[in-house]
């Protein structure tokens, strides 16, 4: 490659890599817990702690393309949100004035996770688990029943007890 | 105290030390949800969000947020959760009562109640008697009788379950004939997480359970369609028979 | 046995009204230099995209730190793979400043380094993304795949392995050209197919934000380009200048020039020394183009090339009936008089390389005595088109020399004439002022540049084109 161009091209490119540096510390310095730039709209900033859900995420407008009526087409970036597992930032997606799809655009990538690995569920035998007695049990965990399945499940026959005792 | 009311299409059982005023939170907390997340009350919300009434734009931000919290779950469950039907519509009802369940739980403050509605549990504190909560597991195959107990201690306060013989509009099972767990219950921390995986679960099998109960801090008991059983190793310990146990074999 | 002209050359400019080949030189070069920092600068600048949008302070651990150089190696090979799209476009601003062989020269050499870091971009992301969710790379497979678009990433990537397992010269030699072709074309679908999760998942280019504008900006140009260059302008050409074969004409025993007739063939603008890419539609030709070099300056009507047979494919073409017609794509190339960097010329010729130096001969811009043409051949068999040069070269006051013999080892030069001392030199005195084109077989052409160089000559001043025979 002719002196010239090599030359350019190292000059150039180290520019341009420490214009993305630079650019980049500026966006970070912009992007603390609640404001990236959105517009209004009530926010719901926080996180819950220990949790793997994250609350919080308002539509604020980053580009409309629809008219001036009442619901906007286009996609709107919710705030940022400091969850346990880093930084979560949703994108509603509106089209036709319905929500069709909610963007992950920050995908949390970090650690912060204490969860042991090993927490495989392996095979347990059933003369392993403890004869439970229901005299000795709070409450009764099991799938949903209605309110007429209710009738007829040991909840029901626990409230009782707890009722007239 | 003792209370039972209905809602949600189902029946709150709740234990609590205080006052009325308690309850009346609690029952505040339900009555709302319902009005706004049922879909078989023709004015609620979010009825009215699916029947294109209203603009979801315009919706109230709880149930966006609702519908946000559920889309982010059905990525990080890699689709097993999803509030949608197989249609497209969307249901919300797999996650509206864990989340209105959260919600009670922070109007009833830090005391000891334990609440339950519907089979699914969230607790403060500890029994009357200075024991902790302890939750019994319904046998899948005999309604009538439990398949074992666990106390909710530590870093459990909520256990969920869900089963795929009595199914919800809220779980499909994924592409499969039978289901390989007919049974999932989670223990967890917070209740919409335990809720959202115990789905998960039951829709996706044991890929589903391998992968979530190595990513989430859960522990989880499964009972299949010929009763076998799993148990995380936290679970094992505490369903285990024996009192004096060495740590698990793993 | 050689021929040596009597009178010696007198040294005068080129012909008044034209910028002087210096000039012109210094503009292409300028040209060229752009382009070749453009495309060098662009890795940097998608590495950039990611620095840009605060990607180094999410880089806190070991999963993060690995999952940061997953997507800046996924950035920095599309970036080499959309280069190679346009490389490979004909476009002609990149034809014209550094010839369309460079540029598919350039584009074989992206293609390992393209396919290694999109790998590396896959890997390193499960490594790191798998690390931050607690597990494994393998286990962070099934969550990956469930995101939106990845599986058709995965299907982009497997084609896009193909295609350069295919295109490595080992595997290459093995097939036949069309069969190589066809999954060559694979590459459209595997950019294509990659695209989606990009712009769905790529965090660093989400909606809203000036990189997604810069990227699809890129996809646009590079896609554009393949669609105008490649595509458009050839085939709007081929129906507006209706070629048509006339008849095909044995020349010697393995070589026939193709008469064309068309439309408006001199608004092609060829330069003497340029190639066209061929295609002749009958039943046995129609899937398999060919680069031809014109051998005559194309009048309005009629247009002619010379192919020597080397295989089934080229004998397919001297069978041709008169009427066939003709697609092309082109001309193409800077075997010409516009890459002309000094005052005086000098040609070299072998085989079926006389072909572009006749034409180069006939289409250039030449005073008397400012042209020096040497015609080279082992045999008196290997001739064809020798009389044509000779009335050129009188007619454009050129100097020929004939080189006829064995050659000697070690040389391109026949025995004879390395024993009489001839070098490059003798035969062409004003050299170091000279602009050398050599065209022929590629061994022999590459000895004759070595030997150039080896004299000093600049790189500037030495094109080349070679044959595979």
């Amino acid at each position: 490659m002719r002196r010239r161009a090599a030359v350019a091209s190292i000059i150039a490119s180290a520019g341009v890599i420490l214009a993305g540096v630079q650019v980049g510390a500026a966006v970070t310095a912009a992007r603390t817990p609640t404001a990236t730039g959105t517009g209004s709209g009530s926010s719901n900033g926080g996180s819950t702690s220990g949790t793997g859900t994250s609350s919080g995420t308002s539509s604020g407008s980053t580009g409309s393309t629809g008219s001036t009526g009442a619901a906007k087409d286009g996609t709107f970036n919710g705030t940022t949100v400091q969850t346990p597992f880093g930084p979560m930032q949703v994108a509603a997606v509106i089209s036709g004035g319905k929500l069709t799809d909610v963007k992950v655009l920050q995908r949390t990538n970090q650690g912060g996770r204490s969860i042991q690995i090993s927490n495989q569920a392996d095979p347990m035998l059933r003369n392993e688990v403890l004869q439970a007695q229901s005299a000795n049990v709070s409450t009764i965990g099991g799938a949903t029943y209605t309110s007429e399945g209710y009738l007829q499940s040991l909840q029901a026959a626990l409230d009782q007890a707890g009722f007239a005792g | 105290m003792h209370a039972t009311f209905e809602t949600m299409g189902t029946v709150v059982s709740l234990e609590w030390s205080g006052d009325e005023q308690a309850l009346a939170a609690a029952r505040a907390v339900f009555e709302r949800a319902d009005r706004r997340f049922s879909l078989y009350r023709p004015d609620s919300e979010l009825r009215r969000v699916a029947d294109g009434a209203v603009e979801l734009l315009d919706a109230s931000s709880e149930l966006r947020e609702v519908y946000a919290t559920a889309l982010g779950w059905r990525g990080e469950t890699g689709g097993a959760f999803t509030p949608h039907r197989p249609d497209g519509a969307v249901d919300l009802n797999g996650i509206v009562k864990a989340w209105a369940m959260a919600e009670a739980g922070r109007a009833l403050g830090d005391g000891d109640w334990c609440l339950n509605v519907g089979g699914d549990v969230l607790v403060s504190g500890q029994a009357a008697s200075g024991a902790p909560w302890v939750v019994g597991i319904v046998d899948p195959a005999d309604r009538a009788s439990l398949l074992t107990a666990a106390p909710l201690v530590g870093g459990r306060r909520a256990a969920a379950t869900s089963g795929s013989a009595e199914r919800g509009d809220h779980i499909w099972t994924r592409g499969r004939e039978g289901a390989e767990f007919v049974q999932v219950t989670v223990l967890a921390d917070d209740i919409v997480t335990a809720d959202v995986l115990a789905t998960a679960i039951v829709s996706g099998g044991a890929a589903s359970l391998d992968d979530l109960t190595a990513r989430f801090d859960i522990d989880v008991l499964t009972v299949d369609a010929e009763g076998a059983l799993r148990a995380t190793p936290g679970m094992r310990e505490l369903v285990s028979d024996s009192v004096e146990h060495a740590t698990s074999a793993r | 046995m050689t021929i040596q002209n009597a009178s010696r050359p007198a040294v005068s400019p080129s012909s008044a009204g034209q910028p002087s080949p210096q000039a012109r030189f210094r503009r292409r070069s300028a040209i060229s230099d752009l382009l070749v920092v453009i495309a060098w600068v662009s890795g940097p600048v998608a590495a950039s995209l990611y620095l840009a949008s605060g990607g180094l302070a999410d880089v806190k651990d070991f999963g993060s730190f690995f999952t940061a150089l997953g997507i800046v190696t996924g950035l920095i090979g599309t970036d080499f793979i959309l280069l190679m799209l346009v490389l490979a476009a004909r476009v002609p601003v990149i034809d014209r400043a550094v010839g369309h062989d460079r540029a598919i020269g350039l584009h074989r050499q992206l293609g390992k380094p393209a396919l290694y870091l999109i790998l590396a971009h896959a890997g390193l992301l499960l490594i790191g993304y798998g690390a931050s969710s607690g597990i494994n790379a393998i286990a962070e497979i099934g969550p990956m795949l469930a995101l939106p678009d990845m599986i058709t990433a995965v299907v982009g990537t497997a084609l896009l392995i193909a295609v350069v397992v295919t295109s490595l010269v080992a595997v290459r030699r093995k097939f036949p050209y069309e069969f190589w072709h066809v999954i060559h074309l694979l590459s459209y679908a595997a950019v294509l197919f990659a695209l989606p999760h990009q712009l769905s998942i790529g965090g660093t280019l989400a909606e809203g934000t000036v990189q997604r504008v810069y990227w699809i900006g890129l996809y646009v140009l590079a896609i554009g380009a393949i669609v105008i260059f490649r595509f458009g302008v050839p085939l709007f050409r081929s129906w507006a200048h209706d070629i048509r074969v006339q008849q095909v004409e044995w020349i010697a025993p393995d070589v026939a020039s193709i008469h064309l007739t068309g439309r408006d063939l001199r608004a092609l603008g060829a330069g003497g020394g340029q190639f066209v890419i061929w295609r002749f539609w009958t039943a046995g030709t129609w899937w398999h183009s060919h680069p031809i070099s014109l051998s005559a300056l194309p009048t309005d009507r009629h247009a002619r090339i010379t192919v020597r047979v080397l295989g089934r494919g080229t004998r397919r073409l001297t069978t041709v009936k008169p009427g066939t017609r003709v697609s092309f794509a082109g001309p193409y190339g800077i075997f010409t008089d516009a890459a002309r960097t000094s005052p005086k010329l000098a040609i070299v010729a072998a085989g079926i390389g006389i072909t572009p130096a006749r034409a180069l001969l006939e289409g250039s811009q030449l005073a008397r005595g400012e042209a020096t043409v040497l015609v080279r051949s082992s045999t008196d068999d290997e001739t064809f088109l020798w009389t044509e040069m000779r009335k050129l070269a009188e007619a454009r006051g050129a100097q020929l020399f004939a080189m006829v013999g064995p050659r000697a080892r070690n040389s391109w030069m026949s025995q004879h004439d390395t024993s009489r001392g001839v070098t490059l030199r003798s035969i062409f005195p004003d050299l170091d002022s000279s602009d050398l084109y050599v065209c022929g077989p590629q061994a022999w052409a590459e000895a004759v540049v070595a030997d150039a160089r080896a004299a000093g000559l600049p790189e500037h001043q030495i094109h080349l084109e070679s044959f595979e025979l």
